[in-house]
């Protein structure tokens, strides 16, 4: 019962502030003090929808960082939450060390080794750079998937017959497919949200929070609609990540 | 079917020997049940066997196939594990089936074989439900059909019944037995229950510290042990060691009739055949007295002489009672004076 309160409570935590957001996006004309916008139009979101290519090109590279992650981070996560390593704290510091700086200054230790190597302002670099912050998170989430329960089902699979691949498909990600998601849906997020590591690396190059805040001081209208663009992907990555990690028991 | 055989079967983990040289054949269709203390290397045997632990030296042979360099899932060798490890993302026919799945058979053949295989261990109707609301038996039962739904050529079952309630045991035990005689699948089980293995095996394999001491039908193992150590671990506490003159042997300062020739010689007799009577020349002591359910555990002192007995029935002697006691000619049995490979005997026991 009192969680079902809660519950609601933390959904009107969430709800209010993009209700908020969306008056604010449609509202071409709301001077002070009026409580309720003098003139409602699309304005805002017609120039948030110009943002289109920081848009794509945000959601690319989001995309490609995660699933980069996933693939880099999965031997490191299973042989973690395997308990396989001696010495895991060494390891955990060391894919940490990238998260105990501020991303703008990792960004800027990036961007001087980038430019040698021409990777600077290029998508190929965006996505190193969001790699370098993401990919802890996701071995940190993965790693609670693996461990001796998993390990005993692959084993099972191996004497009945399932060859390597069928065994990934048929045991391992059904097993893990929970934590992937959540691994999945943070790396997103992160990448998604990145300001400090593109504005370093990018060269210019827009990306959606870059595009973003320069309009929170100059146009509130177009920021407001630019940051209910900025919550879709969020939100259907959310609402992906919750349908995949359902447990199917 | 096929035969196993293990020769020279050599396994290390973490530099220290598991296996220090295991032989082992299990004839085509047959049953063995390996068994011994935890620790012996029995599951690393097993483990080697299915392709899931390196071998370092020796061989292994299933039928005409040497397994060396065969990975896991080619070897046709299907495990009952100590877990059920059944997937809980699917169905209970599908789990059953999983094998069958592996081999490419299409969906509705598989569903029906392991239907079927579901009626025979005792699960008709378990086919559509989820594994997770089953108990500790029918999941055992589960993993034992999927093993038999991929017709092995080797059925490997390691501690099946451990996850087991107690009284469940008998019907899984009986199931076992049954579904292996009907389909002579050639199988190796293993226990650390001797009592388990006398039941469930046609023979019995003894594995003490990496090495197989004994194997033969069980009853060689309880009534006919090939050392000290085999005696021991199968519960013939007895050990009465001496020379013997004339056809006897001097226990406590009484001749007691010894079969074989004379020469030193140590012989054992089980617990349950001791006798124990009224007048006889051999004379104990009641050191303690025990009650286990089926028996009464006696521990004698005759003399020097540590002697257990069993007494059954309701009128076995207190502790501290002088009883007198007779060890039978023919269940005094003389254990080969050249141990098979059997490891050094521990210290002594008090």
């Amino acid at each position: 019962m009192i969680e079902r309160h809660a519950g609601r409570a933390v959904a009107l935590l969430f709800a209010l502030p993009i209700a908020a957001l969306v008056v604010r996006a449609v509202a071409d004309q709301w001077r002070a003090p009026a409580l309720v916008p003098q003139r409602l139009g699309l304005r805002g979101l017609d120039a948030a929808l110009e943002a289109g290519a920081a848009f794509a090109g945000s959601l690319a590279v989001a995309l490609v960082a995660t699933g980069a992650a996933i693939a880099i981070g999965w031997p490191a996560a299973r042989v973690l939450g395997e308990r396989r390593l001696r010495r895991p704290g060494l390891v955990f510091l060391l894919l940490a060390m990238p998260l105990l700086v501020t991303p703008y200054a990792t960004g800027a230790g990036l961007t001087e080794w980038f430019i040698r190597l021409g990777l600077a302002g290029t998508l190929p670099g965006l996505v190193l750079a969001h790699l370098v912050l993401v990919l802890p998170y996701v071995v940190v989430v993965l790693l609670s998937g693996f461990g001796a329960r998993v390990s005993e089902l692959e084993e099972m699979a191996r004497t009945f017959g399932a060859s390597p691949l069928r065994r990934l498909a048929w045991v391992t990600l059904p097993s893990v497919r929970a934590t992937l998601a959540a691994a999945a849906l943070l790396g997103f997020l992160v990448s998604w949200s990145q300001y400090g590591s593109s504005l370093a690396v990018g060269a210019g190059r827009p990306m959606l929070p870059l595009v973003l805040l320069p309009f929170v001081r100059t146009d509130p209208q177009v920021a407001a609609a630019l940051a209910l663009l900025f919550l879709a992907p969020a939100l259907v990555a959310l609402a992906v990540a919750t349908r995949a990690s359902r447990s199917p028991l | 079917m096929s035969a196993l055989a293990c020769s020279g079967v050599v396994v290390s983990a973490a530099g220290a020997p598991v296996l220090r040289g295991v032989d082992l054949t299990v004839a085509a269709g047959s049953r063995t049940v390996l068994v011994g203390p935890s620790g012996a290397g029995k599951t690393t045997l097993l483990r080697t066997v299915a392709g899931l632990a390196p071998l370092d030296a020796g061989e292994i042979r299933l039928g005409a196939r040497s397994l060396r360099g065969v990975p896991a899932h080619r070897r046709r060798i299907a495990v009952v594990f100590q877990e059920p490890r059944l997937l809980p993302h699917l169905d209970v026919a599908d789990n059953v089936a999983f094998a069958l799945r592996a081999a490419g058979v299409r969906r509705a053949e598989r569903r029906r074989r392991a239907r079927a295989l579901l009626d025979d261990v005792g699960l008709g109707g378990f086919a559509d439900r989820r594994v997770r609301g089953l108990s500790g038996g029918e999941q055992q039962r589960v993993a034992l059909a999927r093993a038999l739904c991929a017709e092995p050529e080797l059925l490997m079952l390691d501690e099946p019944l451990a996850a087991v309630d107690p009284n469940r045991r008998e019907g899984l035990r009986r199931l076992i037995v049954d579904l292996q005689r009907a389909r002579a699948v050639t199988t190796l089980l293993i226990t650390h229950d001797r009592a388990e293995a006398a039941e469930l095996g046609e023979r019995v394999a003894l594995m003490l510290e990496g090495w197989i001491v004994q194997h033969a039908p069980p009853r060689e193992l309880f009534e006919r042990p090939a050392s000290a150590a085999v005696a021991r671990f199968f519960g013939a506490a007895n050990l009465l060691r001496g020379d013997v003159r004339a056809g006897r042997l001097a226990v406590a300062g009484v001749d007691v009739p010894v079969p074989g020739p004379d020469g030193p010689a140590t012989f054992t007799i089980r617990p349950e055949h001791v006798v124990l009577c009224d007048s006889a020349p051999l004379a104990a002591t009641v050191v303690e007295a025990v009650y286990a359910g089926t028996h009464v555990r006696l521990a004698l002192q005759a003399g020097s002489q540590r002697l257990q007995a069993h007494a059954v029935g309701g009128d076995a002697p207190p502790a501290g009672a002088r009883i007198a006691v007779e060890l039978p000619v023919d269940r005094l049995w003389r254990l080969p004076a050249t141990a098979p490979d059997a490891p050094a005997p521990r210290a002594a026991r008090p």
